[in-house]
């Protein structure tokens, strides 16, 4: 080893046990010094190391943040010929701050020993999970603890708890759907979390759907596909987020498939979630939907009204605001759908209370956040309003919604409102019967039955109760 | 509420605080100007809820009140109306009527008590600035603020308060501005903080030249009082890069210019610098600076300057616009350029304090 120069000599004097990709580094760093100058390699990159490289993007680690930013807004061309001319798989290098630089995501890959060396050295012990985490695709504040579980997500959590004990072997896969905003994302994070928190060991990924397409069709254009299927294949969790993307991607169903059977035939965990059931996901082969289903497939509802209640008051605690029970009932009496929404609601409330410095009131809170909640409430839709809007589209009466009268110009319409009241309201068969002018409830079978084939054979009926619906929703 | 006022000191006082007004906000009181009639005072405030103002002018109160307007509105009637005495009644529905010559309008407004009040600052620490000389320091440093919302610490003037001196520094990465100036403050006032962009232009637009300017620094708010005007502002959190990293040390050549005629200079050539090669090159030989600018589709432009250098020859490329913005913003009769080579930095000073590091551009010959 040259020991010529004191700036590599930095570098060097570290790493006497020199392995092959420190010996890369340190010719890196003497076609740097041509390039930039000797001042200012001395001044920004005399402290940097070398952090390794994974699908064509190395890592390149500074000691601090004004480091980062001059030599990705001055240094960067120079820093990439430089990294490019020595390491010839690298297409793309980043740089990142020593003391985040990660462990994880890396591990497993050849020169892994130096780095992970290095790396230990800088990485705090308490922070150790919060990075691990983040390096698998996961947020640090989606754990179990910060879950609060309520009728609605009973079994779900019970599920993902029993998963994260003992991953592999019971539920596999595991299949969480339910609505946007109802905390699917979260168990399955809190899954990963628990996972790595017990088995540091254990490989994770979290990514979602759309990113797992990109990143197969990226490995089809850039032709190592080889290399995309030993990252995937080889974790020990997988977790997945709407995989109802998966839809009418054929390709990347097929990569799928195979990449779960390999997960599951090696027991390794698989978690899915979507937003409906796996049989309900449109063009998703047949094959693939029954393996969803073959595990466990866990349903969330949207949370009851204590829940929403708990779920405000665990809120209000972590932000350490302070909100009056009132308004906190309030909210969740108003907000119903959507866990995010009432946490945006909250947090809107908080940031106004905050600003002035008053405890806001009910009534100020309903001026608030007077967008959120009509929209709130334009989600029930009642048979009334159907009535009145399918008589209005068609130019009947109201009257006639109930009347005695069936011409078909009347019926016809009547069948519509009958149908949508079934598919677009809680009531019964019997309460939507009641509701126009007391017919019987195979009657509203019969308009449901026969709307539905109708939608099929004839062109433009769709479309019309589409109109309608969207009237209805606004 | 009743008062008359004169067009002008209404539209003054509307000017002062308007452009906080954001066009595009969640809620709707945001878009408005709280106006508070008392003690022959007419008061405006405006608030996007990180940044807020307040001041206000003289008016003859007939009966004391307050309300919210929208801002943005009520400036262009006002700037339009046709009499210079203005007669203003508030109802208590908030209906707002302006009465000036034969003209008569009536605008709707919001209820005062939906407007967010300005933070408080009891138990703050207090510091007494000139307003020249705060003014003078945001000037030198405010242009070189980052733009780029992603490093989000760099979007503000980093403002130190340490060993007697205020420093303030911005930087985009490309560039870097300093100005420090002695200032008195107990020990234990001692803190760094980080103004936002938006603060610091509503500052600038707030100072003047004489009197002092009192600063009042919370957890996470800052406010700044002149006369009877107030601007207070949300702080960034997080912490300023170690910026000293940055400047050069010692320099191999320095050559003294003056700066009206290096800034003419470098404004005339750089009009032909494009868009592609946005540089100018500064070749130096022996009591001369050759200013050359060259896109290749679209010609070259050259200048040359008699200056005191005697260092060895060499050539350095800049950006003009970063190399034009420290020239206007100083008042300085001479600049220093000190130079290492044209790979480094170079650095602006003047007699007096002030610094700016600039990256020279890579010259291709």
């Amino acid at each position: 080893m040259e020991k010529e120069d004191v700036a590599v000599d930095a570098i060097v004097s570290e790493n006497t046990d020199c392995s092959e990709s420190d010996r890369g580094w340190n010719q890196v760093c003497e076609a740097l010094r041509g390039m930039v100058g000797a001042d200012a390699f001395q001044r920004w990159f005399r402290l940097a190391t070398w952090m390794g490289e994974e699908d064509g993007i190395a890592a390149v680690a500074v000691p601090g943040e004004i480091h980062q930013v001059w030599i990705e807004t001055n240094y960067l061309p120079e820093l990439t010929n430089a990294v490019t001319s020595v390491f010839e798989d690298v297409r793309e290098v980043s740089v990142v701050l020593t003391e985040v630089a990660g462990l994880p995501g890396l591990e497993g890959s050849p020169q892994s020993a130096a780095r992970s060396r290095k790396a230990e050295a800088v990485v705090l012990e308490g922070d150790a999970l919060d990075k691990r985490a983040k390096a698998a695709g996961l947020n640090p504040a989606n754990t179990f603890d910060s879950f609060v579980v309520g009728g609605n997500s009973q079994f779900a959590h019970a599920a993902c708890l029993a998963v994260a004990k003992k991953s592999g072997v019971g539920y596999n896969p595991l299949f969480i759907h339910g609505g946007p905003g109802l905390g699917k994302t979260h168990l399955m994070q809190a899954i990963g979390q628990e996972i790595l928190r017990s088995q540091p060991g254990a490989r994770v990924i979290y990514l979602t759907c759309e990113k797992f397409t990109n990143e197969f069709i990226d490995a089809i254009r850039r032709g190592d596909i080889e290399k995309f299927r030993r990252r995937y294949r080889s974790t020990d969790v997988m977790l997945i987020d709407d995989v109802q993307f998966l839809g009418g991607k054929e390709r990347s169903q097929e990569e799928f498939f195979h990449t779960f059977n390999t997960l599951l035939d090696g027991r390794n965990q698989v978690v899915l979630t979507c937003d409906r059931p796996a049989c309900e996901i449109k063009s998703l082969e047949p094959r693939l939907i029954s393996r969803f289903e073959c595990g466990l497939t866990v349903e969330m509802q949207p949370p009851q009204m204590e829940t929403r209640l708990a779920i405000l008051k665990k809120k209000a605690f972590d932000w350490k605001v302070r909100v009056d029970s009132s308004v906190l009932s309030f909210l969740a009496e108003k907000i119903r759908t959507n866990v995010r929404r009432l946490e945006g609601a909250l947090m809107r409330v908080a940031t106004y209370s905050s600003l002035a410095g008053e405890s806001v009131t009910v009534d100020k809170v309903e001026h608030l956040l007077r967008d959120l909640i009509r929209e709130e409430a334009s989600r029930q839709v009642s048979i009334d309003a159907i009535q009145k809007a399918v008589a209005d589209h068609f130019d009947v009466r109201l009257a006639d919604m109930t009347s005695r009268r069936r011409p078909a110009s009347i019926a016809f319409p009547r069948q519509i409102a009958m149908y949508l009241s079934r598919s677009l309201t809680k009531g019964s068969l019997m309460e939507i019967g009641e509701a126009f002018g007391g017919r019987d409830h195979g009657t509203v079978i019969h308009a449901c039955k026969k709307v539905t084939e109708m939608i099929e054979g004839e062109a433009g009926l769709k479309e019309t109760l589409e109109r309608i619906e969207s009237q209805l929703r606004r | 509420m009743k008062f008359r006022i004169s067009k002008e000191a209404f539209l003054e006082g509307l000017q002062k605080v308007q452009h906080v007004v954001s066009s595009r906000t969640t809620l709707p009181i945001l878009s408005n100007v709280l106006l508070v009639a008392k003690d022959g005072r007419l008061q405006f405030t405006t608030t996007d809820l990180d940044v807020g103002i307040t001041g206000s002018v003289e008016a003859q109160i007939e009966k004391e009140g307050a309300t919210t307007l929208p801002a943005k509105r009520l400036v262009s009637i006002v700037r339009e109306l046709p009499a210079s005495e203005v007669e203003v009644t508030v109802d208590a529905k908030n209906h707002a009527q302006i009465r000036s010559g034969p003209s008569f309008f009536k605008i709707i407004g919001l209820s005062e008590t939906e407007f967010p009040p300005l933070p408080d600052f009891e138990g703050a620490r207090v510091f007494k600035i000139p307003q020249q000389v705060l003014r003078d320091g945001l000037r030198k440093t405010s242009y070189a603020i980052s733009t780029d919302e992603t490093r989000y610490v760099l979007n503000g003037i980093f403002t130190s308060f340490r060993d007697g001196k205020m420093t303030l520094v911005a930087t985009d990465g490309r560039r870097l501005a300093m100005v420090d100036a002695d200032l008195e403050f107990p020990a234990s006032h001692e803190t760094d903080v980080i103004i936002p962009t938006k603060a610091v232009q509503e500052l600038q637009r707030l100072l003047g030249d004489a009197g002092e300017v009192v600063v009042k620094l919370s957890d996470n708010q800052i406010s700044f009082t002149v006369g009877d005007s107030l601007l207070a502002s949300k702080l960034i959190e997080g912490n300023y890069p170690n910026y000293r990293q940055v400047i050069p040390g010692d320099s191999n050549e320095r050559v003294v210019i003056s700066r009206e005629a290096l800034l003419e200079t470098v404004r005339r050539v750089s009009l032909l610098s494009s868009d592609k090669s946005n540089s100018v090159k500064l070749v130096f030989s022996e009591n001369h600076i050759e200013i050359t600018a060259n896109s290749p589709d679209v010609g070259e432009a050259q200048e040359s300057m008699d200056v005191a250098y005697t260092g060895r020859p060499m050539q350095i490329a800049f950006n003009p616009e970063f190399l034009q913005a420290p020239l206007r913003a100083l008042d300085a009769e001479d600049v220093y350029l000190d130079l290492i080579d044209e790979m480094s930095p170079g650095v602006l000073r003047i007699e007096g304090s002030f610094l700016y590091v600039l990256m020279p551009m890579r010259v291709t010959n």
